[in-house]
């Protein structure tokens, strides 16, 4: 399978600050998978996807060893506006990525920056606009809508680039639950789409576990364990010594699977309805009237 | 699973204006049929030509027409209201001035009320400039309440504005507009805190204003590490480079078509702008000896 | 009295007109860990800011600890009887030192300078921020410590009561749990009562015992925890659901309790629930 992201004995060091903030990071993402990327705050996580996108080493200064390459090219040696066609990255803070006067504007910038002409822009700025659900609300002002909003208008200004990749760090820590809704509602689309690698941090789990084909668990610069979801939720105390709550149901059914009351073999359920189904069959398992 | 989205609640009210940075546009207005430029070239005209109008009676018209237009333009007069302590104070200040530092002039024509004396050239003088001054400021109301942001940066643009000029306008306006915002909050935050300013000396509430810098720099900073992080992810250049070199598309700019009603009334104004110009400075048409309320209360006096 | 604020038909409008809340009646007492909960839009924070005087009712009545915040030049009292943390430290941060800015709420209600200096050091041992900060600028201090230091220049007024927006938003769940332990201690051990203002439902499962429930302005529910929850269709009017423990035994009722709000009460209760 191609690879879309390869990350080679990857090492940062901020200047001004004595620790390495990546300690030797290896990381090899293939093309149109979901990866989870999850971990304590401060761990490295939004440092490894600044590599990744390319702000490290464009925009900050310090010591970078090890090679991050983006479908076969450096990123070191990459432009920004070559990086930018890539690779989308959003941030966590909606007021800080939205710099233009109205939402179409602001959904045009990235793709005027990348030279397209303007039937192109708008074919791009529709289909955008309609995958994030924001249609009605391109006339509007950053002061008429909510913060929730401004997240969706970010994602669809990096989707409207159409990026083989896209990156997201933290897109719900800001966001109120309707939001947030709407947001993990993208992203299962993005994923069924199928066509586009997707990286997202977060520490919302619990929406992150049923959409990641991989999780990888980040602590102190490094990557501790990358696996898909079954296996990689199968030590949920190692996880909390590291910062990371599993998933309710997933932590119940670990129980369920301790009193012998779930089988060994089968995989821990991630959402609601594999929760659901495994505590009805524990529940039969005991023999209910 | 998908989110829907459900309809304004019952009971909340559909908002007939929108919140602009400088104050308060309608939604609908006839005045967005019109190119951003012609209502930029509506705005000169209103906001410059009162500087070669002295007389009192022509501004005060001008004013009524702006009015007019507001009403025309569905603008909610309401709103207006938040200039009314500007207005009455700049009233206020003006004649203040002229009671106390009349100036000295042998040709001024004292005039008793009560225990007062007033000198009748230099307060008819005041009084001409309180109403250019009024019409030149509704000039500036009438264009903010008419216009957003980006109507003014299209305008620019149309006119051959380099874009990043535009951007770092728009950009500007944008940080402030967010500075505000934080402001309030913080000014909650302080008053959670036991600060009240009603009940502060002035020099106190000046040393509070001083403050308040720390902490909206200290949120400009971060913020401005984030926003420039943002800009790289979209591919932004300071230099407004497009990949491959070549034309910047400016999409925003091709929404808007100049049509002939707009062409026309440029044209008008243009016209009545310099034939103002012309009247002025080249026949003066419109110096204050010729004003008839001047000359009413000339003939009062006993001036002649 | 062990009743502190009384909130009586609030209304509130705001100045451009939009409405937040309506005829909300709720009465707070002493030691009491509240969580306001609902959607953006819902009157929660606008709720929160009328318990401090921050926002004064356009009709009805919020009388703190006997002061009616409509009063004329109360703030000064209020602050002392409520405190509200906001969500932003760095809103809150505007003095050029740690040990000023803690003294900053002392100083403003006029406490001789003895009285001040000995609630900072109080304050700061509470809340966690060393005297070898007191120097520092706050600008320079890591998040979690500046989040400390708002709480401490808080804590300084001596509130009984203690509103805080959003105090996990941003963090992970380590630091969240420190967060709200010690908030929880502040509730136990000193004996204030806590309101939070917070989306994350999980922690509002193990930490408060009260919900108050606020959907487009009124108050949907006012109950304790395991009772709010139980009620998943009120919840869903505002946009909140319970926790995934607390669904699962709801999806799965009447087999498993629909009122469950941990996962270690989820296994106690489990066997009980198998065995009938």
């Amino acid at each position: 399978m191609a690879m879309a992201v390869v990350i080679k004995d990857l090492e940062w060091k901020y200047e001004h600050t004595t620790q390495f903030a990546l300690r030797g990071v290896n990381l090899e993402i293939p093309e149109n998978t979901f990866l989870g990327l999850v971990g304590a705050n401060e761990q490295g996580k939004t440092t490894l996807i600044n590599c990744i996108k390319g702000l490290i080493p464009h925009s900050f200064n310090g010591v970078y060893r090890g090679s991050v390459e983006v479908f076969g090219q450096v990123v070191k040696d990459t432009t920004s506006l070559h990086l930018a066609r890539e690779v989308g990255l959003v941030f966590a803070d909606p007021e800080a990525q939205f710099t233009a006067m109205t939402v179409e504007e602001e959904l045009v910038f990235g793709l005027e920056n990348v030279g397209y002409d303007i039937r192109k822009i708008r074919a791009r700025l529709e289909w955008a606009a309609e995958v994030t659900l924001i249609g009605d609300l391109l006339d509007k002002s950053p002061y008429d809508i909510s913060g929730g909003q401004k997240q969706r208008v970010a994602i669809a200004c990096v989707l409207a680039m159409d990026p083989r990749i896209v990156i997201m760090d933290e897109p719900t820590s800001m966001i109120d639950p309707l939001g947030k809704q709407f947001i993990f509602d993208i992203l299962r689309k993005l994923k069924e789409a199928g066509d586009r690698t997707i990286i997202v941090v977060e520490h919302n789990i619990e929406q992150l576990a049923p959409l990641a084909d991989q999780l990888a668990l980040m602590r102190a610069g490094q990557i501790l364990k990358v696996a898909p979801p079954d296996e990689f939720f199968a030590d949920p105390d190692f996880l909390v010594e590291q910062g990371v709550y599993s998933p309710e149901v997933t932590l119940f059914t670990g129980w369920l699977r301790r009193q012998g009351r779930f089988p060994a073999s089968a995989p821990l359920p991630r959402d609601l309805a594999g929760g659901v189904a495994a505590a009805r069959a524990a529940l039969d398992m005991g023999g209910r009237a | 699973m998908t989110t829907t989205v459900e309809t304004a609640p019952a009971g909340v009210r559909a908002p007939k204006m929108r919140k602009t940075l400088l104050g308060y546009i309608p939604i609908a207005s006839p005045f967005y049929a019109y190119h951003p430029v012609t209502r930029l070239a509506m705005y000169i005209f209103f906001g410059v030509v009162p500087i070669f109008i002295d007389l009192p009676e022509i501004n005060f018209v001008l004013l009524l027409i702006m009015l007019g237009l507001l009403r025309w333009g569905k603008v909610d007069l309401g709103r207006l209201r938040i200039y009314l302590p500007l207005i009455v104070s700049v009233a206020i200040f003006m004649f203040t001035m002229v009671l106390i530092f009349p100036g000295r002039d042998p040709s001024y024509t004292p005039v008793t009320i009560g225990p007062a004396t007033l000198y009748y050239q230099p307060v008819f003088f005041t009084f001409a400039s309180y109403w250019r001054l009024m019409a030149m400021l509704f000039g500036t109301i009438l264009y903010f309440s008419t216009n957003r942001e980006r109507d003014t940066l299209v305008a620019l643009r149309a006119v051959r504005l380099p874009f990043i000029a535009s951007y770092v306008i728009g950009l500007s306006i944008r940080s402030a507009g967010m500075f505000m915002e934080d402001f309030r909050t913080i000014r909650e935050a302080e008053q959670a805190r036991g600060l009240d300013t009603g009940a502060m000396k002035f020099s106190d509430q000046v040393k509070l204003y001083m403050m308040y810098l720390i902490p909206l720099f200290s949120i400009a900073l971060r913020r401005a590490d984030e926003i420039s992080n943002a800009l790289f992810a979209r591919g932004y250049t300071l230099t407004g480079r497009v990949e491959g070199g070549g034309q910047r598309s400016d999409y925003i700019l091709t929404q808007y078509r100049m049509q002939l009603k707009d062409w026309v009334w440029i044209v008008i104004f243009g016209v009545l702008f310099v034939a103002a110009a012309v009247a002025q400075y080249g026949f003066g048409a419109f110096r204050l000896i010729h004003s008839p309320l001047n000359l009413y209360l000339r003939s009062l006096l006993g001036i002649g | 009295m062990s009743t502190l604020i009384e909130v009586s038909h609030l209304d509130y409008v705001y100045p451009d007109g939009t409405p937040a809340v309506f005829d909300v009646n709720l009465t707070i007492d002493k030691s009491e860990f509240i969580a306001f909960i609902g959607q953006n839009g819902s009157g929660k924070t606008t709720l929160s800011k009328c318990l401090n005087g921050l926002l004064k009712p356009t009709s009805g009545s919020v009388i703190v600890e006997g002061i009616d915040t409509r009063s004329r030049g109360v703030i000064k009292q209020l602050v002392t009887k409520v405190g509200y943390v906001f969500q932003n430290p760095d809103h809150q941060l505007f003095n050029d030192s740690v040990e000023k800015e803690i003294a900053y709420g002392p100083r403003n209600i006029g406490l001789p300078e003895a009285e001040v200096m000995a609630r900072v050091r109080e304050a700061a041992a509470v809340a966690g921020v060393g005297p070898d900060h007191f120097a520092t600028h706050p600008f320079f201090l890591t998040k979690g410590l500046r989040q400390r230091v708002a709480i401490a220049s808080i804590l300084a007024l001596k509130p009984h009561t203690i509103v805080v927006d959003e105090p996990t938003t941003g963090q992970d769940m380590p630091q969240s749990i420190e967060v709200m332990n010690f908030l929880q201690r502040l509730w136990k051990e000193e004996g204030h009562t806590i309101i939070i203002i917070t989306h994350e439902m999980s922690i509002v499962a193990r930490y408060a015992q009260r919900v108050v429930v606020l959907g487009q302005g009124r108050v949907l529910l006012d109950r304790a925890t395991r009772e709010a929850f139980a009620q998943p269709d009120v919840l869903k009017q505002t946009f909140v659901e319970p926790p995934q423990i607390t669904r699962l035994g709801q999806v799965l009722n009447p087999h498993l309790p629909r009122d469950v709000l941990t996962v270690e009460e989820m296994q106690a209760r489990f066997e009980a629930a198998r065995k009938k």
